[in-house]
């Protein structure tokens, strides 16, 4: 066999691994249509929390926003019971954002639908994604606008538990 | 890639350009230094493709149906794989002549990780666990110092460097340069990682296992010495 062969041989394997590795992480069919909000029900929703918040603005045609939900689904659940995660998806259909939530495992934080992406903008934020970062009580203590990296997300949850503390 | 990480990727490269540098014509053979900059340049594109692949797979990001994704650097590079990587092409690239290219490169490697280290900076992403110490850095707008414990591993990595490059000049064994500086990135990792702050588990066992390997090609390059007693070919 030659090395090129081998190469390639290895490169399918490779391929086929990969697109195995791949899968839904929850049926979709256990998704519910998500709520529909609006910026009165978001800023009554932070300013009633009794938990610090962090909220992500994302949408299921946002190719940033695929690569920063694993990381924000492993956050939710490690933070669980101490800090509230709120996705809000901006622009988008609900058959798009039901298969999102399904692709990445999303269904362990509430999600709501903002069809018109009036939510971000009353918060103060541009594009997708965002992540915003709330004290009890609602007030605003970060906005990270732009794919969140784990070293930032984890060090602004600290920040809030401490705030909380 | 993001503005950001490009200025943490020139840092890095920056590192490794004037490490190569300083040792072309000193502890390298001059005209080797073109060919050991693609050999690391080439190596630390391999080890960022297949980490960032590795976190997109961990992820249950398909990387053929999503290919734009792999792009995205800051939605996370896998260390472990992307480590591996490098080094396994490293190797590739070098192995006519492995041991002594992989010494000649090592230090300027070590530079590398330093600039890219201290090109948290440039991130905004230096800071850790918080730390009562003079020197704790607080997040803007907040009153809470933290270790900033990217500049501390970019630190103990340019003291390796300068360690490296001065022990290389005296010419030890085959491998044993490049032993040293891979169990002195481990053991900077290793000991940098309690401070750092993450979501899940850290993967300190991988740092370990970096660092024994390390060893275990030091110990190689100087048993083999005994048995050869010729000096090391240069690069």
């Amino acid at each position: 066999m030659t090395l090129r062969r081998r190469w390639r041989i290895l490169l399918a394997a490779l391929a086929i691994g990969a697109a195995a590795c791949s899968s839904a992480s929850v049926p979709i069919e256990g998704i519910p249509p998500l709520e529909a909000t609006t910026p009165a029900a978001i800023r009554a929703l932070l300013a009633e929390s009794q938990q610090p918040v962090v909220l992500n603005v994302w949408a299921s045609w946002c190719t940033p926003c695929r690569s920063e939900a694993p990381l924000l689904r492993d956050a939710a659940a490690q933070a669980a019971g101490k800090v509230r995660f709120v996705g809000i998806d901006v622009r988008d259909q609900q058959d798009g954002a039901r298969r999102f939530i399904a692709e990445f495992g999303l269904d362990g934080f509430e999600h709501y639908f903002d069809e018109t992406g009036a939510v971000p903008a009353d918060l103060g934020g541009v594009g997708v994604p965002l992540t915003f970062f709330f004290a009890p009580g609602g007030e605003l203590i970060a906005a990270h606008r732009g794919v969140i990296d784990e070293r930032t997300l984890a060090l602004q949850i600290d920040e809030l538990l401490r705030i909380e503390g | 890639m993001e503005f950001s990480l490009l200025g943490a990727a020139a840092a890095g490269l920056a590192g490794m350009y004037v490490v190569l540098r300083w040792e072309a014509g000193g502890g390298n053979a001059a005209e080797s230094t073109r060919s050991l900059w693609d050999l690391l340049l080439t190596a630390a594109i391999v080890g960022l493709v297949v980490g960032r692949v590795a976190s997109m797979l961990g992820g249950g990001t398909n990387p053929l149906t999503h290919p734009g994704d792999i792009l995205i650097v800051r939605g996370g590079v896998d260390t472990r794989t992307a480590a591996a990587a490098a080094l396994l092409t490293a190797v590739v690239v070098a192995r006519r002549n492995l041991m002594p290219r992989l010494d000649a490169a090592a230090p300027a490697a070590l530079a590398g990780l330093a600039g890219w280290q201290a090109g948290c900076l440039a991130r905004g992403a230096c800071l850790g666990t918080p730390t009562g110490l003079p020197w704790g850095m607080p997040q803007p707008g907040s009153a809470i110092g933290r270790h900033p414990v990217e500049l501390y591993a970019a630190l103990l990595l340019v003291v390796g460097v300068v360690a490296l490059m001065a022990w290389k000049r005296r010419r030890p064994p085959p491998g044993t340069i490049t032993g040293v500086a891979l169990g002195w990135a481990g053991a900077v990792r290793l000991v940098t990682e309690p401070l750092r702050l993450g979501i899940g588990g850290g993967p300190e066992w991988w740092y370990g296992a970096g660092i024994a390997l390390g060893c275990a090609v030091a110990a190689w390059g100087f048993l083999r010495r005994r048995t050869e007693p010729d000096g090391p070919a240069q690069p």
